[in-house]
């Protein structure tokens, strides 16, 4: 198989082309999950557990069921009957309005025998905290991973550093909260689900229903945001297929903003004790790190340090505390964010302690060839010779500071099918059973075959997010382009193959004889005889021709640099920081689709300044339930929080199709932070950045209220 | 997000609605811009068996001036108090206050009345009604009456409206020559309600000391209050740079502020200090015109 054509002979590909489904978008048209209204739907809701630690003794549902309006309730839908988190499913309804399922939600008389809780991670560390699981300690054993020697690293550095860093619980607030709606069509089943996984969900929904898998039916046209929190499928969707079962009649089951927030996932916190160790000339010589995060009653709340530095000895102890707050999901580039605004901030404190400037520290530390350019051509265009030499210089309320922390990811494509049929008309179809969660992969989809037939995208009908069609995995780790985009151009290929064996018939020459040109097959030795793209496809007569294809080695690879520098005012009367600029240069590889990949890079920094900044998920020790729920208490970052963003792409097209969608969120925080350093000479060790966190900082600097 | 059922009924005058408020009792709400009420019902923490509907009411969405006064009618909008020119010139504080308030949406619809009448302790106008010395105007069955702001403010969403009664007017002085009003607000960066809000009105005598000093705080506390501390430091003084900052040192006591998610005690109490000496600049500098 070929590769990719160069960029100067790319016609389609790589060029920034608006997304095809974007006007449907703004004007209402796309049909998301939440707007599904089939004919007799009926709208299904949870009951969920208000308490963060208790058994289920008794659900009396005797008043639900004479409502009015009420058509199916379910109270056998929590597996075990002991809760582990507010927020988790104890009762279904089903109702003939929302109006009708609000009230019937109220009626519910559950008896709850609650039971001692740990609402947050430092009262879940304590000795003699109550449990989240009886039968194991809330402080897992720890993972230990390293390489050399760290004493005798520490033991031969000029200039060590160390602190205490703390990250806060996130949540991925997604505008579309997890839902189905779903209806059988006999004994078959057809789910519509918010999700980033069409096959994944379909063959997770016939597990929980044990039914077979060819019977389930998964469709996900638009999708209104996932971040990792839908790559699984939901609990949710089984109940409203069985409710949907008891009724007879399509069922809707979303997620409140509130369940969403509670039970919906999230980026688990973290607490970091760390120190980190370098020669005068500027070497790493050791990091040692004995970290805790919490993911609530779930696992995996690592963090992925050392992060992206080179150090020859070094020691990380993680340990996952167990709260009994709802279970961490996969939220883009888990682990990561967390990490960077731990050692970035470490790397700037010893470039301090060495008197060095921290982009030439970095650059002495960073073995990536990649982010060596890239850490030059950033600094350049952001004006890095611009920045304070002495943190805090500026007088006066307003302080300006200057930061930069780097990006990394690791995943590249695999296996993924498509299909491609092409018309006697001359149009064509391309499937695949991916997903387009917001990332433009409709739009590359008809780019890559237009650019590989060289036929217009109008000609081009690109078709996803149904598990009816070929099977590709779920759209994670940023590995959806790198799958779907060789796929596409594989399949490309052998249709070509296949039209060119067609004209070698029509022309009665041998194939080989034929070449193919800007949509047009003629023959090498003679070009005038030739067939145009719709004469090729005439030939097919009545018939149409279906082409299967799947990904392949060597068009797509694996690892991403990236880094990003940030300029913030920090307002020292009121503690506010305001970011001014973030600069960011990102490598994927090969380009698809400029546009969009642009708009990766922008949304990713915007949820990373909404996490450096807004948003954090707080537990109420009382009552051990988020009291900050809803978009009215919980910030997320906004229009007037948006700075000016300059995205530079290092284009590396040899490399071929690498993702892009989650490293750009990674280095933002920390970018933000050093800068805040930089402006006033004050770290900050705790994320998010609010005002009074900044200012108790301040003050404790003696820098408050100074107006000078 | 699904309010319980109620009955809706539309009243077309002041009248129509007392009468209404009466027969129906304590099952009764007013509904006039409802950015309060509706919120509040669809979390189903208020549930109403009867909304009155009184947004409709004609004679009491105007502005007017009579003399020394500047009359409000208790259903004007946010909006339109931070665009009327009546307001602009009489008392520009209040429009520059109403700019502040929520976003768009919420301005379009939110009343004056309707924000005093739920005195939420982070709303904007009753530090504006407080500091300015404005006056309610409370009408119910046996008549109008006329509630000082000083006296109206009675806790978190508590005023001295009785039972029956509605708000059918604000009155505010129309600032002269020698007066000047300030507003500070430090937003919640969600809802931007105040975190801490600070109206400040300074008139100065004749060689330009404060002759009169108001500083009102919401947000801060369970209920909108004046820094009294502050305005006896300044009263008869002088309002230099100095002065101002060494009477707002400490406006507030943490211990008598709100604690929550989006602001500790003694970051609210600094909060005062800093916005009391910024509204406080900014009030001399337009008393001194
Ligand atoms: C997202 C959001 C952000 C907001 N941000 C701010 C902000 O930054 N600052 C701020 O100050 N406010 C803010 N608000 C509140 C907003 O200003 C409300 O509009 C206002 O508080 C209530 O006015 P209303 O006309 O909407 O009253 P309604 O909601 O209709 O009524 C509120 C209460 O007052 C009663 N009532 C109404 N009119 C009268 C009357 N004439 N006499 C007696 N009782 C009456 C009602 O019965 C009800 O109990 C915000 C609201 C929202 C939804």
């Amino acid at each position: 198989m070929a590769g990719w054509k160069s960029l100067k002979d790319m016609t389609v590909l790589s060029k920034p082309l608006p997304r095809l489904d974007g006007p449907d978008k703004v004007a209402g048209q796309a049909k998301y999950t939440h707007d599904m209204h089939p004919k007799g739907l009926l709208y299904a809701g949870l009951l969920v557990s208000p308490h963060p630690a208790a058994r289920v003794v008794k659900i009396d549902a005797s008043k639900v069921r004479r409502l009015p309006g009420v058509k199916a309730v379910l109270t056998d839908v929590h597996p075990t009957g002991t809760v582990r988190y507010a927020g988790e499913e104890i009762a279904a309804v089903a109702a003939t309005s929302p109006e009708v399922l609000e009230d019937a939600l109220e009626l519910f008389e559950v008896e709850y025998e609650t039971l001692p809780f740990v609402a947050d991670i430092d009262s879940a560390m304590q000795e003699n905290a109550p449990r989240v699981f009886a039968n194991r300690p809330n402080i897992r054993d720890p993972r230990v991973r390293g390489e050399g020697d760290v004493d005798a690293g520490f033991a031969r550095a000029d200039a060590v550093v160390e602190g205490e860093y703390r990250t806060q619980v996130q949540t991925h607030s997604t505008l579309e909260t997890h839902g189905s709606m779903v209806y059988w069509e006999g004994d078959e089943l057809v789910i519509y689900d918010s999700t980033q996984a069409v096959h994944g969900v379909r063959e997770g929904v016939a597990k929980f229903l044990d039914m077979p898998v060819n019977k389930v039916r998964v469709v996900c046209k638009h999708m209104g945001a996932g971040f990792g929190s839908k790559l699984q499928p939901g609990r949710y969707t089984a109940i409203a297929a069985r409710l949907a079962k008891e009724t007879g009649a399509p069922v809707k089951l979303m997620l409140t903003r509130k369940q969403d927030f509670l039970g919906g996932g999230n980026r688990p916190n973290s607490i970091s004790h760390v120190k980190l160790a370098a020669t005068k000339d500027g070497k790493l010589t050791a990091f040692y790190a004995k970290t805790y995060g919490t993911a609530g009653i779930g696992t995996n709340a690592g963090i992925r340090l050392p992060f992206i530095y080179t150090i020859p000895n070094w020691k990380h102890e993680h340990y996952d505390v167990f709260t009994n707050a709802g279970p961490a999901r996969a939220f883009r580039a888990p682990g990561c964010p967390q990490a960077s605004f731990v050692m970035e901030q470490l790397m700037d404190e010893l470039a301090e302690k060495l008197n060095m400037d921290p982009l030439e520290f970095r650059l002495k530390n960073d073995s990536n060839a990649t982010r060596q350019k890239e850490w030059r051509l950033g600094a350049k265009k952001f004006g890095w010779q611009r920045r304070h030499k002495k943190p805090g210089a500026d007088t006066g309320r307003y302080k300006r500071g200057m930061g930069l922390a780097a990006s990394i990811w690791w995943p590249g494509g695999r296996g993924t099918k498509a299909t491609m049929t092409i018309y006697p008309d001359g149009t064509l179809d391309v499937k695949c059973g991916t997903q387009d969660i917001g990332t433009g992969t409709r739009t590359y989809m008809a780019m890559v075959a237009a650019e590989e037939l060289d036929i217009p995208m109008k000609r081009i009908r690109p078709m996803l997010g149904d598990s009816n069609f070929p099977k590709s995995g779920a759209s994670g780790g940023s590995t959806t382009t790198p799958s779907v985009g060789p796929a596409i151009k594989n399949t490309s290929e052998r249709a070509k193959t296949k039209l060119m064996d067609l004209a070698a018939q029509f022309l009665g020459v041998p194939a080989t004889d034929l070449a193919w040109d800007s949509g047009t097959v003629y023959m090498k030795t003679n070009p005038v005889k030739k067939l145009t793209w719709d004469e090729l496809c005439q030939l097919l007569g009545t018939e149409t021709l279906e082409v299967h294809g799947q990904w392949v080695e060597g068009l797509s690879s694996r690892g991403v640099a990236g880094c990003q520098f940030a300029e913030v005012t920090v307002d020292t009367w009121t503690g506010q920081i305001q970011v001014n600029k973030i600069v960011a240069v990102a490598d994927c590889g090969l380009i698809l689709n400029r546009l969009t990949t642009e708009s990766q890079v922008n949304g990713a920094i915007l949820q990373g300044i909404s996490y450096a900044l807004l948003e954090e998920r707080h537990m109420d020790p009382e009552t051990g339930t988020m009291v900050n729920a809803n978009y009215g208490d919980y910030k997320i970052l906004g229009a007037k929080e948006t700075p000016a963003i300059e995205v530079i792409f290092y284009d590396e097209p040899e490399r071929g199709v690498i993702g892009i969608g989650e490293p750009p969120t990674i280095p933002t925080n920390a970018a933000i932070a050093n800068a805040v350093y930089n402006a006033t000479g004050v770290r900050m060790y705790e994320l998010p950045m609010t005002p009074d966190r900044v200012l108790t900082a301040l003050e404790a600097h003696q820098f408050a209220g100074k107006e000078d | 997000m699904i309010p319980n059922n109620f009955e809706y009924i539309r009243a077309n005058s002041v009248q129509e609605a007392l009468q209404l408020l009466s027969q129906k009792g304590d099952g009764a709400r007013l509904l006039a811009g409802g950015h309060s009420l509706i919120p509040a019902m669809k979390l189903r923490l208020n549930a109403p068996e009867t909304v009155i509907d009184i947004s409709g009411i004609q004679d009491l969405a105007s502005i007017h001036r009579d003399g020394g006064r500047l009359h409000i009618g208790a259903l004007v909008t946010h909006r339109t108090v931070e665009t009327s020119d009546e307001v602009k010139s009489s008392c520009p504080v209040l429009s520059e206050a109403a700019a502040l308030i929520g976003d768009p949406l919420v301005r379009n619809r939110g009343t004056i009345g309707g924000s005093l009448a739920h005195c939420d302790p982070a709303a904007d106008y009753p530090a504006l009604t407080l500091c300015l010395d404005a006056e309610i105007e409370a009408t119910g069955p046996s008549g109008s009456r006329t509630i000082a702001a000083d006296d109206f403010f009675v806790g978190m969403f508590e005023t001295a409206l009785q039972p029956g009664e509605m708000i059918t007017r604000v009155t505010f002085p129309v600032l002269t020559r020698g007066t000047g009003a300030a507003y500070e607000k430090f937003s919640h960066p969600a809802s931007r309600f105040a975190v801490v809000g600070v109206a400040a009105m300074v008139t100065l005598d004749g060689s330009g000391n404060c002759s009169s000093v108001r500083v009102a705080i919401t947000g801060a506390g369970p209920s909108v209050f004046r820094a009294t501390k502050v305005e006896q430091a300044l009263t008869g003084k002088a309002p230099d740079e100095q002065a101002i900052s060494d009477a707002t040192q400490d406006v507030a006591d943490p211990a008598d502020l709100m604690s929550d998610i989006s602001a500790s005690a003694e970051y609210r109490a600094h909060l005062c200090s800093v916005l009391s000496r910024r509204a406080l600049q900014r009030a001399v500098q337009a008393a001194r015109g």
